[in-house]
């Protein structure tokens, strides 16, 4: 080692020994080649696996979670929320998420996204796996239409969904009745569709309902198909008794519709999607031809109406022919200041178009329009000429139900056709008493058509002959009385002698039995003797002749 | 007066000094290491080693750096969403400090070595003081980066309670760890002398 200061001795410093130099590509360059295909994959990859970015408008976030809450269909997830805020004016949730990518073809303007929570039905309880894991957002994915980015989730769950197969249809129906979404369809009480949706008619006068039916059953509901309201129990009394109809238990709790196509309508074409139905309030009432033609009578009862009630049937002798429409106060035209109870019945003449005349052979509209034309002078020339008379029968002996007879009583009193209001109106016949007047009507007639003329000289001849007989008895009375007189003095005399007779003992069988022959004989000719008496009155005084 | 200006060298190993043809790979006659006056490929082992760390850089920031399972939720956080929820709930020294050690320094760090390798290709004969102080800062402060790694390292092993709580370590990290290990080794690879040469 040599000292700091010394001068360096440069000759004596060694060479470094050369090595062989390796040419050839800095492998060093590797490295950033492979960081930068690494990171350039990771971000493509990532980039690529991410979807569009949607909005959904919901009226609430319960149960959304930003960053947690996934987008699901058929529980596959399908997206994530990643930010919930407010819309501009508050009224709204604004949820952000981002789908997963590969979903953008299937974000259209049909696409339906709803909450799924836990919920708890009559007829199902669905949702229950979202208590563990929380709420999600379901998605009903939909190619067809416009692409959309921006969508208004759903309240609640729709009951049909896309990939059921099946056609739509709607109800118009006078109530709601215990009808709800998700509320069964059944034909033959096979449940083959669903209540979709309902809402009041925009004028409110009639309730708007969806429902849905399954594919195949759907090609079997016919523009003619009648629905009816099934749901609960349906309990009617009417003139007919008491009815009881329920459809199923289910049907019972959530309500429910049943359908039928008769006969008549099976050549009515299929019904298109969307088709308008009226609801029947029930079965019976589906199958009743739809009564569209009413022409409305007024009838004044003198009695009581009680146990007629509106709707009750206007039959006549039998057959069905309409309605009481309504029951009111009304004045007696007969008598000034009386009011009587008015009942407007309306006349049907759909419900006996065939009945008119059944030998006609001209078709049932034919026959319907010339029955419409002239019912009015009809029912009137009938009230004239045929005494075509309303009465109050009873229909239920059970239930004390009324309904309005029609009938021709040729002999009732004639009237005079007079028009008080707007309806024309049919002569009455008082109920109660009635049947008794027309019971006494019929004795009377009974006797009248009997030969009472000739009974009558009869009787009076056999009066002539007993005031006779009658006359000469009383001339002859006295004598015949002192006889009878004496006669029943010794009947008398005998009767004592006799009893003294039985007082004893001995032989009192024997006295007693010639007693008896005695009387016997006595009473013989005291038959005898009156009976020629009978016929010969005169013996009394003439004596006994030969 | 340069060493490289006599044509001399010392052995890194053993300190005999050495006579050295310009250009030329070498070694030792007396201990056998290798020697040279300068890094060799200096400038280029820089630059490959300086552009894969920024390559690495872009994942580590965009790339959570762990994933938080508790109770079936899954929670990701990249450096920068960290350092936003911390900032959100008051803690902004906590974020400061994250977002110094994590996005600041990794990347002056790099602007820095980018600087240095510019000006020592372009033979700037300017602030070689300075140069070489930023070159020693490089140095000395890209090992405290390793800090975000080190935690997530910690939390995914102690963090494991089956159901309830998991932490995995996310690409993120991974392409972080890689920008820091880059960076320092591109620092290592830089050869300080190379700014005196002009």
């Amino acid at each position: 080692m040599s000292a700091p200061n010394e001068p360096i001795d440069t000759d004596n410093i060694p060479d470094a020994v050369v090595d062989l130099e390796s040419k050839g590509f800095p492998v060093v360059w590797l490295l950033p080649l492979v960081a930068v295909l690494v990171g350039g994959w990771l971000i493509y990859k990532t980039l690529s696996e991410k979807g569009p970015e949607i909005t959904i408008l919901f009226e609430t976030a319960s149960g959304i979670e930003a960053g947690k809450t996934r987008i699901k269909y058929r529980d596959v997830t399908v997206g994530e929320v990643n930010d919930i805020s407010f819309s501009h004016n508050l009224t709204d949730v604004l949820v952000t998420a981002t789908m997963e990518a590969g979903a953008s073809r299937y974000l259209t303007e049909e696409t339906r996204f709803w909450v799924v929570r836990p919920r708890l039905g009559v007829g199902e309880i669905s949702g229950l796996g979202t208590l563990v894991s929380g709420a999600y957002i379901e998605m009903e994915p939909h190619e067809s239409g416009k692409p959309q980015r921006e969508f208004r989730g759903l309240e609640t769950p729709p009951v049909v969904t896309a990939d059921k197969e099946g056609t739509s249809y709607r109800f118009r129906a006078r109530k709601l009745g215990s009808l709800s979404v998700g509320s069964p369809i059944y034909f033959k009480q096979f449940n083959v569709g669903e209540i979709t949706d309902y809402q009041l008619a925009e004028d409110h006068s009639y309730v708007d309902i969806g429902f849905f039916i399954y594919a195949p059953h759907d090609q079997f509901i016919r523009e003619g198909t009648r629905f009816w309201n099934a749901g609960g129990i349906n309990v009617s009394m009417s003139a007919q008794g008491i009815e009881v109809e329920m459809e199923s238990l289910a049907s019972l709790l959530q309500g429910g519709i049943a359908y039928e196509t008769l006969e008549q309508a099976a050549g009515t074409p299929v019904a298109a999607e969307g088709t308008a139905f009226h609801l029947y309030d029930n079965h019976t009432q589906s199958l009743e031809q739809p009564i569209t033609i009413t022409q409305t009578f007024v009838t004044r009862f003198s009695g009581s109406v009680r146990g007629l009630s509106v709707g009750a049937p206007v039959e006549f002798r039998g057959i069905r022919v309409g309605t009481v429409k309504a029951i009111e106060i009304g004045k007696d035209p007969n008598r000034k200041g009386i009011t009587i109870p008015v009942v407007l019945i309306d006349f049907e003449p759909q419900r006996i178009a065939s009945f008119v005349d059944i030998d006609d052979t001209s078709t049932s509209d034919q026959r319907q329009e010339a029955f419409e034309s002239d019912i009015v002078q009809r029912v009137e020339h009938q009230i004239m000429n045929l005494g075509l008379r309303a009465r109050l029968q009873i229909g239920n002996l059970v239930t004390g139900q009324l309904f309005v007879d029609l009938d021709f009583f040729p002999d009732a009193d004639p009237v005079t056709l007079v028009q008080h209001g707007k309806y024309p109106e049919i002569p009455t016949l008082p109920n109660p008493l009635e049947g008794i007047l027309s019971g006494i009507n019929k004795i009377i007639d009974k006797l009248e058509q009997a030969n009472i003329e000739e009974t009558l000289t009869n009787l009076n001849e056999l009066m002539v002959s007993s005031n006779k007989l009658v006359s000469s008895l009383g001339q002859n009375a006295p004598a015949l009385a002192a006889e009878l007189q004496a006669t029943i003095e010794e009947a008398h005399g005998t009767l004592s002698s006799l009893r003294e007779m039985a007082s004893t003992d001995g032989e009192i069988g024997n006295e007693l039995y010639n007693a008896l022959t005695e009387i016997t004989a006595a009473a013989r000719s005291i038959r005898v003797m009156s009976e020629y008496l009978e016929r010969h009155p005169e013996a009394l005084i003439k004596g006994k002749g030969n | 007066m340069r060493a490289r200006d006599l044509g001399l060298a010392s052995c890194h190993t053993c300190g005999l000094l050495l006579r050295l043809a310009a250009g030329s790979h070498s070694h030792c006659p007396r201990c056998s290491s290798v020697v040279h006056q300068r890094f060799p490929n200096s400038i280029n082992m820089t630059w490959a080693l300086l552009i894969s760390a920024m390559a690495m850089y872009l994942p580590a920031n965009i790339f959570p750096v762990m994933a938080v399972t508790s109770l079936g939720n899954t929670q990701s956080d990249t450096i920068m969403s960290g350092v936003i929820y911390f900032l959100k709930h008051g803690d902004w020294p906590l974020a400061l400090i994250i977002f110094v050690a994590s996005v600041l320094v990794p990347l002056l760090k790099m602007l820095a070595l980018t600087y240095l390798l510019v000006s020592v290709q372009r033979k700037s004969p300017l602030r070689k003081n300075q140069r070489t102080s930023l070159y020693r800062l490089t140095e000395l402060v890209g090992r405290w980066s390793m800090v975000d790694v080190f935690v997530v390292a910690l939390l995914v092993a102690l963090v494991q309670v089956g159901a309830l709580a998991t932490i995995e370590p996310g690409i993120g990290a991974i392409a972080f760890a890689a920008v820091v290990i880059l960076t320092m080794f591109g620092a290592m690879s830089f050869d300080p002398r190379l700014i005196w040469d002009h």
